[in-house]
């Protein structure tokens, strides 16, 4: 069953495309990359995919349902941990966790429990700052926590691991992990082309403006195997990506 | 000093200023007839200021009218610049500034630069001008005099608009420093109902109190606009006097550290009051309204507005309420009451997610209709504006000198209740149709958009004027005989504060990317 599946998806920003007709399936219990240059329409497409965009044309399914701005029913069992990371500043780090969990149903006696166990599990235990004090990694692991604990079936995040410091990143790749193999989906965008090959076992690439150029299994790149695409074989995702999207390094003399 | 940078940054102020309308489609125009309107404005002040020069040498009291002007454009600059935050740009704060090659002295130059050299103040030296070229043209007063006072009065201004800006953001921040501030600013705020009675049974007072005055900057300002001798130069050695203590003030208030009033425990305290409260609204709107409430109760301008608001609405009330027969103060109490409820929320009220930043996300993330978010601000905008009424109402049986009579507070009640809604009902539209980026965290600066200052400022003229038209044109609409036609106007209010909530909800999520690219700070 596929946990996602975005059919001719089509946002304009006025007069201006940002995804143009973009279609893609997620197969449920995967661990999927969602990649392309800044600007490709990354973020819009996870807007579009999360109710914070309308579309201007196109369908999106979230776990067999369509899925609008309006489908609470669906908002409940997913978690989205979005690129502003859409974090309450004058809020302390368990107000905001707690505030979130409500949101989505959690009782007290829950809420006090995970918001606990996450604070402690992602080392956020000094309350004495509000978010808006906290460095960018540990706002970045608030915002991760917001976005599973009420334990969602489909998991969205945009750059998840950017920022955060090593021991953190490994922590959350193992939750990751731990996530998908009970059958539950994560679609990740990043930058960090490594990660995503270690991680992801199938990525979807785009380029502007949010035209999908590939998508495809890389399983075999993290057992030292290759991809092929356009009859060329490629062994590491960060020369198919470069290849794929066309980008290219300018020099400038004078730096 | 490196004067180049500092010139870059003054222009940069300019630039920003039209940037942020350029950015805006058809803004434009609005902003250059924006222009033409102050142009027009400064022109006018200055005429008016040149009338009262002229009314000042014809009566034959030159420097008493002098004195009163100058005193009174002094005291509202310094108030509108602190209440209404004009004048105090934030945008170049010291830690903004930090990013460029600049030392201390010439950060501290720059910041200042670009405060004083800011429209706002611009209107007060029109008038301060214009009185002193009347005075001059008149042929009671030197020009070079004159104009050199109202120069340095206007610096003098400036700096102590800024220290009471920064003494009470110090405050503030201080634990124990919002009492210690209201009750300052209670006691100024009274003091004129004290004293009026006391110059009253003993006139002997009032000389003493002009000659105390002497040593002040306004009074200052006139003796030199007048007497172009020895007397003119002593009033511009007092305002001289006057701006290196403020400048020496503001400079030792800058460089303390501010005091956080964060407390340092690191015990989570799950059971907060907001969300008590919240919880009123139903399990449903409970967390949201909770969160609201602590979004608006975090917030130290909207702490300060609230704590201010009161003092300053019955210094309005007594200023206001005069020669409007026996009840005078119940007339004008009928126009402040509105704002007493409205005040301390109505920078967040008029643009509720201006101040969330990115965070506007989170709420269309949230497994709730859209709507709800927007409901649940200003439910939180209400609760705590309501809350202001009932110590409004017992200020006003305690400090009033009336016999006590319900119905006089029936009639503030409803007024009150009224100006809740209906200004909370507009600041609902403000926020939907003329939102802006702002910074939560700034005490400084008028960061409202243009329809958040046309509702607060024409909302708290219309309030306190219409009383006074009243009782000008139709006296018995608001006579205290005329108690019950009080009564219908506050469920009139609920019913278009209700209808608002109603018919906004779909312009919400309708609005949603445009008002995210604003609050994002992309258009």
């Amino acid at each position: 069953m596929d946990a996602i599946r975005i059919t001719n998806l089509v946002k304009k920003y006025g007069q201006k495309l940002a995804v143009e007709n973009l279609s893609l399936a997620v197969r449920a219990g995967t661990m999927f990359g969602f990649l392309g240059p800044n600007g490709s329409g990354k973020s819009t497409t996870i807007g579009c995919m999360t109710g914070l965009l309308d579309a201007t044309s196109g369908e999106i399914e979230l776990l067999g349902q369509r899925f609008n701005a309006d489908n609470a029913a669906i908002k409940r069992r997913i978690g989205v941990m979005p690129e502003t990371l859409g974090l309450f500043e004058p809020l302390y780090a368990h107000e905001f966790l707690a505030f979130v969990a409500r949101m989505f149903g959690l009782d007290e006696a829950t809420t006090r429990l995970r918001v606990t166990e996450l604070l402690e599990a992602l080392e956020l235990t000094d309350t004495s700052k509000t978010l808006s004090e906290y460095s960018t990694g540990m706002r970045k692991r608030v915002a991760f926590a917001a976005a599973v604990i009420h334990r969602p079936e489909v998991l969205f995040l945009d750059e998840p691991f950017e920022s955060i410091d090593p021991a953190g990143v490994s922590l959350m790749k193992q939750w990751l992990r731990r996530f998908t193999e009970q059958g539950r989906t994560v679609f990740i965008t990043s930058h960090v082309l490594e990660t995503v090959e270690r991680v992801c076992q199938e990525v979807a690439i785009i380029t502007r403006p949010g035209k999908l150029v590939w998508q495809g299994d890389i399983t075999a790149l993290a057992n030292d195997g290759a991809v092929v695409c356009n009859g060329q074989e490629f062994r590491a995702l960060e020369p198919l990506f470069l290849h794929l999207t066309g980008e290219r390094y300018t020099d400038l003399k004078w730096l | 000093m490196n004067i180049a940078p500092i010139g870059e940054l003054v222009k940069l102020r300019y630039k920003l200023l039209w940037a942020k309308t350029r950015s805006r489609n058809g803004r434009i125009a609005l902003f250059l007839a924006g222009y033409l309107l102050l142009v027009m404005l400064i022109a006018l002040l200055a005429s008016g200021g040149f009338g009262a020069a002229m009314l000042a040498v014809r009566s034959g009291k030159a420097e008493q009218i002098a004195q009163g002007v100058l005193a009174v454009l002094f005291l509202e600059a310094v108030l509108a610049a602190n209440v209404l935050g004009f004048g105090m740009s934030a945008i170049f704060s010291e830690t903004e500034l930090r990013r460029y090659p600049l030392a201390a002295p010439e950060r501290r130059m720059a910041r200042h630069l670009t405060g004083i050299l800011d429209p706002f103040w611009f209107l007060f030296l029109a008038l301060q001008l214009g009185l002193a070229v009347g005075l001059y043209v008149m042929g009671a007063g030197s020009f070079w005099f004159g104009l050199i006072a109202v120069l340095l009065l206007f610096a003098a201004n400036y700096l102590l608009a800024r220290v009471v800006g920064l003494f009470i953001d110090q405050m503030m921040q201080r634990k124990g420093g919002a009492p210690v501030l209201l009750m300052l600013i209670m006691s100024l705020a009274f003091l004129p109902s004290v004293a009026t009675p006391l110059m009253k049974k003993n006139p002997a007072i009032l000389p003493a109190v002009v000659q105390r005055l002497q040593y002040t900057p306004p009074f200052g300002a006139a003796a030199a606009m007048i007497h172009p001798d020895a007397a003119g130069v002593y009033g511009l050695a007092i305002i001289v006097a006057w701006i290196a203590g403020l400048a020496a003030l503001l400079v030792w208030l800058e460089k303390r550290p501010p005091r956080r009033q964060v407390a340092e425990s690191v015990k989570i305290v799950w059971d907060s009051p907001f969300d008590r409260v919240g919880a009123l609204f139903g399990p449903q709107m409970g967390p949201l309204v909770g969160h609201w409430l602590r979004f608006y109760g975090r917030n130290s301008r909207t702490r300060t507005l609230y704590l201010i608001s009161l003092p300053l609405l019955a210094f309005l009330t007594w200023q206001t309420g005069q020669r409007m027969g026996p009840h005078s103060l119940l007339i004008a109490a009928l126009g402040t009451f509105p704002m007493a409820t409205f005040l301390g929320t109505s920078r967040i009220s008029v643009n509720q997610f201006g101040y969330v930043g990115g965070a506007f996300r989170r709420y269309f993330l949230l497994p709730t209709d859209p709507a709800a978010t927007l409901r649940a601000g200003s439910y939180a905008a209400v609760t705590i504006g309501a809350s202001m009424l009932p110590i409004a109402l017992l200020a006003w049986i305690v400090f009033v000198p009336y016999p006590f009579d319900p119905r006089m507070l029936l009639m503030l009640f409803c007024t009150g209740f009224t100006g809740l809604f209906v200004l909370n009902a507009l600041g609902i539209w403000v926020t939907l149709f003329n939102p802006r980026k702002g910074n939560y965290n700034s005490n400084f600066g008028n960061d409202l958009s243009l329809g958040g200052n046309i509702l607060l400022m024409g909302g708290m003229l219309i309030a306190m004027f219409l009383p006074r038209l009243l009782y000008k044109f139709q006296p018995a609409l608001v006579s205290l005989e005329s108690w019950w036609m009080f009564l219908p106007l506050p469920a009139l209010a609920l019913a278009f504060y209700l209808a608002t909530l109603k018919s906004a909800g779909p312009v919400f999520v309708n609005r949603r990317e445009k008002l995210l690219a604003i609050v994002e700070g992309r258009s």
